[in-house]
């Protein structure tokens, strides 16, 4: 029985794992750079929803809060610091990127301090489905991540914008013929990839606290999850996430709960060694 | 080179000012130096701003007072990180530059092992609220207290008080930390012996949300849970512990169950009932209420209150040596925190009554501060709380 | 003030080890070693035990050090070499994590998170006082071993074929350069040179602990790098004193900014190190010291 549990709230970390990890992976399939930044930006959602609800505002405003705050810091930097670098290659926008994660965490610092918040939600008793409980708050964290979800595969398949931005990732090339034009493109690709990260600070965040190191707790687990699926693959990245969130909750039954990061590492290399393009492979989308 | 130039000054200022007036010698001689080695960001980082605050309280009161030995006090506060490589570099700048005769408020035990060495080898003084029971037994020669009582004394009363509670399972959910194996070690003799089964869990206090460890250990149906966390993950924990509609005692300690996290989780039918538990002065002990001010906390963490006695106990055991060095500091402070003198809550009071050539007895915000020949403090109380309607309501001081 | 600045020195010149060991990989290869810290822990760890536990000499501690990072970045880089370097970066930063968490949880082995103290230094009870100077010495010494070998190996033949593979590994394999071969190699001594300073930290400050190697060090080394110019030894050592200097000197100035909360002057510190990085990577990407790539010999 514990083990049902165990799957269950996996699946339910996984789902909330997998805003930010969609986020990771999408600007990594247009900008080519796999964007460290995640970290400090996951956290700047976080305290930037917690600002928002604190001001008043419903969950669905706060969320939008965060998305766009996370959005225009990740925008900031990516056109300042990371997206010059790119043209040398992936490695020093990755590792400028690692800066901004510790720009940002410090910024969150000074401005707040290192005391851990909680987002002013009530807390309700779970709900018992026979043996298995479930939090009805988490069940509505989870609703949210799902329609957020939903609502990215729905713009990228429908949209004439999220047409070009898989077009952009499949072949760069090919899609400036087409008059696509890449720089609207990446964009694009910042303010959301990034958006959904700090949306993902704040989900994962609601139910714990919140702190500068919020997103670097997070950060392997997001990166194991995108890896898992194929380093750039949307789908990927929620399958990535799904099965790291259930791997993690299943290994403090096995390993316990102290090894639970090493877990996402393990998954890499062994995604790496028998299936180096990952789950879903390569492919944006 | 450095020492001769200082020397020169104070000598010449000094004999310049003897002619003039003995008062402005004092006056003009060099501050004595302190130093704060606290965690300012890192996993410590809850921590350690409120205590660098709780030491400069005290040093801003002397310095009112007029100092110590006519001197003025500055402390200067570092940060540790909370990470040994970068409290190691820490260290050596306060102790080969600014040249301070000790460090105070060294929090997580590998900076304290980390910095120790450094201190005992250039004879400054340090004062801890590390628990790890290793800390006290290095080769220190003196030059460290601990005002933090050893994890073993603590867990052993921490398992009387859960046989107190009528507790038949208990069960520990914990991170991995140096107190982590003692605790178990303790545990695991004290709670049989007095009729009860004790199990627990290692948790990695950086995941988001304990569910499935909560149904781990509910699976024993414990009645009493010991959630021996800081605070950032007992937050977390306790939501869970809530969630999962766990209707038995919970326990914790002081330092990760206070007022900012009943804040944090800003609900209070979540937290009802906990009892927290901490090394404490006796009852009705003034410095307490003094900290809680200089703060501004309802409710100081014990490691703000050590901290507070750490200034307080170096800057009279200078007063009594009458040299602001970590030797004179080594040689007195036991001088001036136990014995048969007059009972002080506080520095300046103190540093009144030594000038007056009184003997004093330091009694402070986090204890009796009496300590063995090791450093460790030889008696603790401990101070029982429970949380009612969101308020910490005292249960004893035992 | 002169001990200090001799301890400073010292760790400098441990930095400086670390940043040639990046700068063999990175500037030589293209490659990224974000769990730096993870094989620093390694060789720390290595030679802590094997000296302490296992009353080994020291010399023996740090050779085994060396040894154990480098089985460590070869068992690292084996999967992820044929990918893209993005992968190595992110399971060299799992890495460093997993090192971590190994030396927090196996108490049996490690001492968990109390950590190993009482690790001997060379001579330490005959130097006294002047254990500090001599050991500036050795780390000197052992500094400048390592510094000659890198730029023999960046200036050899083997230097020139790294150099291809990190510009177009396609043609380098087209040329008929074992890609793999190099790589791994190059990865492995990296992470050799990389415990060996690890060791050598132990030994000087005689204690080690799980929280001795979190990725902010690691950062650290980035920007020494980047700073002192990728590519060129030299280079990588002026950087890592550059750091060193300014992570020191940066105690000095916060002190110095009115109003600000202690938490605040920490965060401020740290700020100033992830700005530099970003300003270094910038501005001036070729770093203090640009790289020189040396003609190849003309065939005969």
């Amino acid at each position: 029985m514990i083990v049902v549990q165990a799957l269950v709230n996996g699946l339910v970390s996984g789902t909330l794992l997998a805003v930010p990890a969609i986020g990771f992976t999408a600007m990594f399939a247009v900008l080519r750079f796999p964007n460290f930044a995640v970290s400090g930006v996951a956290t700047l959602g976080a305290f930037a929803g917690y600002l928002a609800y604190g001001a008043g505002l419903q969950m669905a405003g706060s969320l939008a809060a965060a998305f766009v705050a996370a959005g225009l810091a990740g925008l900031l930097f990516d056109k300042i610091a990371h997206l010059p670098l790119v043209k040398e290659g992936a490695l020093p926008a990755a590792i400028a990127s690692i800066a901004t994660g510790l720009v940002l965490e410090n910024v969150v610092r000074l401005g707040f301090g290192n005391e851990p918040r909680g987002y002013d939600r009530p807390i309700a008793r779970d709900v018992f489905f026979g043996e298995i409980r479930v939090s009805p708050q988490q069940l509505e964290t989870m609703g949210l991540a799902l329609a957020l979800m939903l609502a990215v595969f729905a713009a990228l398949a429908f949209t004439r914008i999220g047409k070009a931005m898989r077009a952009t990732a499949d072949n760069p090339d090919l899609a400036a013929l087409k008059g696509i034009r890449p720089e609207r493109i990446a964009t694009l690709a910042s303010l959301i990839g990034m958006g959904l990260v700090g949306v993902g600070g704040m989900l994962l965040g609601l139910d714990s606290s919140i702190d500068p190191l919020t997103g670097t707790r997070i950060l392997l687990s997001l990166f194991a999850a995108a890896v898992l699926g194929g380093l750039g693959s949307v789908p990927g990245a929620v399958l990535g996430a799904f099965l790291i969130g259930i791997a993690e909750e299943l290994s403090v039954l096995v390993v316990g709960s102290q090894y639970r990061a090493a877990v996402g590492f393990v998954a890499i290399l062994a995604v790496l060694t028998l299936r180096p393009r990952g789950l879903l492979g390569e492919r944006a989308f | 080179m450095n020492k001769i130039r200082i020397t020169r000054r104070t000598t010449m200022a000094g004999s310049v000012a003897l002619l003039a007036n003995p008062a402005i010698v004092r006056a003009q001689a060099d501050p004595i130096k302190l130093a704060t080695l606290t965690p300012l960001t890192g996993a410590g980082g809850p921590y350690g701003p409120v205590m660098a605050k709780a030491a400069a309280s005290v040093v801003e009161e002397v310095n009112k007072a007029g100092g110590v030995l006519g001197r003025r006090i500055v402390l200067v506060s570092e940060d540790d990180q909370t990470n040994p490589e970068a409290a190691v570099r820490a260290a050596r700048k306060l102790i080969d530059v600014d040249k301070v005769t000790a460090i105070m408020g060294t929090w997580a035990s590998s900076v304290t092992t980390a910095v120790a060495p450094l201190c005992w080898e250039s004879k400054t003084f340090l004062c801890t609220v590390s628990g790890a029971d290793s800390i006290t037994l290095l080769p220190h020669q003196g030059y460290l207290i601990r005002t933090q009582p050893n994890s073993r004394l603590q867990v052993t009363r921490v398992g009387e008080f859960i046989l107190s509670l009528g507790a038949k399972k208990a069960f520990t959910m914990i991170p991995q930390t140096p107190f982590t194996q003692s605790t178990f070690d303790v545990l695991n003799q004290v709670l049989p012996k007095g009729g009860a089964t004790h199990q627990s869990l290692i948790y990695d206090d950086k995941k988001t949300t304990y569910r499935t460890e909560v149904d781990q250990a509910l699976r024993t149906s414990p009645d009493v849970i010991l959630a021996n966390g800081y605070t950032p993950d007992t937050v977390v924990l306790l939501k869970d512990l809530y969630r999962a509609g766990f209707k038995g005692k919970i326990l914790g300690f002081a330092y990760s169950i206070n007022q900012k996290l009943v804040d944090q989780i800003g609900q209070n039918e979540v937290v009802e009932g906990v009892y927290t538990f901490a090394p404490s002065s006796a009852e009705g002990g003034s410095a307490y209420e003094k900290v809680k001010v200089a703060v501004g906390s309802a409710n100081p963490d014990p490691y703000t209150c050590q901290v507070y006695d750490h200034v307080n106990m170096v800057l009279m055991a200078i007063a009594v040596g009458k040299a602001a060095s970590g030797e004179a500091i080594k040689d007195n402070i036991r001088k001036v925190t136990q014995g048969s003198g007059k009972s002080v809550d506080n520095a300046v009071d103190g540093l009144k009554a030594i000038a007056a050539g009184e003997k004093v007895d330091y009694s402070g915000a986090s204890g009796p501060c009496d300590f063995d020949e090791k450093g460790d403090i030889l008696d603790c109380k401990f101070r029982y709380e429970q949380i009612k309607g969101g308020k910490f309501t005292l249960v004893k001081i035992a | 003030m002169l001990s200090y600045l001799l301890f400073i020195a010292t760790i400098g010149g441990i930095y400086g080890l670390l940043a040639l060991s990046l700068n063999l990989i990175w500037g030589g290869a293209g490659m990224v070693n974000l769990g730096l810290a993870g094989f620093f822990a390694v060789g720390a760890y290595a030679s802590a035990l094997l000296t302490t536990a296992g009353q080994a000499p020291i010399a023996a501690g740090w050779l085994v050090a060396f040894v154990a990072a480098g089985i460590a970045g070869l068992t690292v880089t084996l999967s992820t070499t044929r990918l893209r370097e993005d992968y190595l970066a992110i399971v060299t930063l799992g890495f460093a994590e997993v090192v971590r968490l190994v030396a927090a949880n196996e108490i049996w082995l490690t001492r968990g998170t109390d950590g190993i103290s009482g690790i001997p230094g060379p001579w330490k009870r005959a130097l006294g006082p002047d254990f500090n100077g001599v050991y500036f010495l050795i780390v000197l010494g052992v500094l400048l071993v390592v510094f000659f070998v890198v730029r023999r190996i960046d200036r050899a033949p083997y230097g020139r074929a790294l150099r291809a593979i990190r510009e177009d590994a396609q043609v380098a394999e087209v040329a008929g350069k074992n890609v793999l071969r190099f790589k791994t190699e190059a990865f492995a001594l990296s992470a050799a040179i990389a415990g060996l300073a690890g060791a050598l930290y132990g030994h000087f400050t005689s204690y080690i602990a799980p929280d001795l190697f979190l990725p902010l060090i690691t950062v650290y080394i980035f920007l020494a790098v980047a700073s002192g110019g990728t590519g060129r030894p030299a280079g990588a050592l002026v950087g890592a004193y550059l750091v060193m200097a300014l992570l020191e000197s940066s105690r000095f100035f916060v002190e110095g900014i009115p109003g600000v909360t202690a938490v605040q002057r920490a965060a401020l510190k740290e700020l100033l190190i992830a700005v530099a990085l970003i300003v270094v990577l910038r501005l001036k990407p070729s770093g203090v010291l640009p790289e020189r790539i040396p003609p190849a010999p003309r065939s005969s």
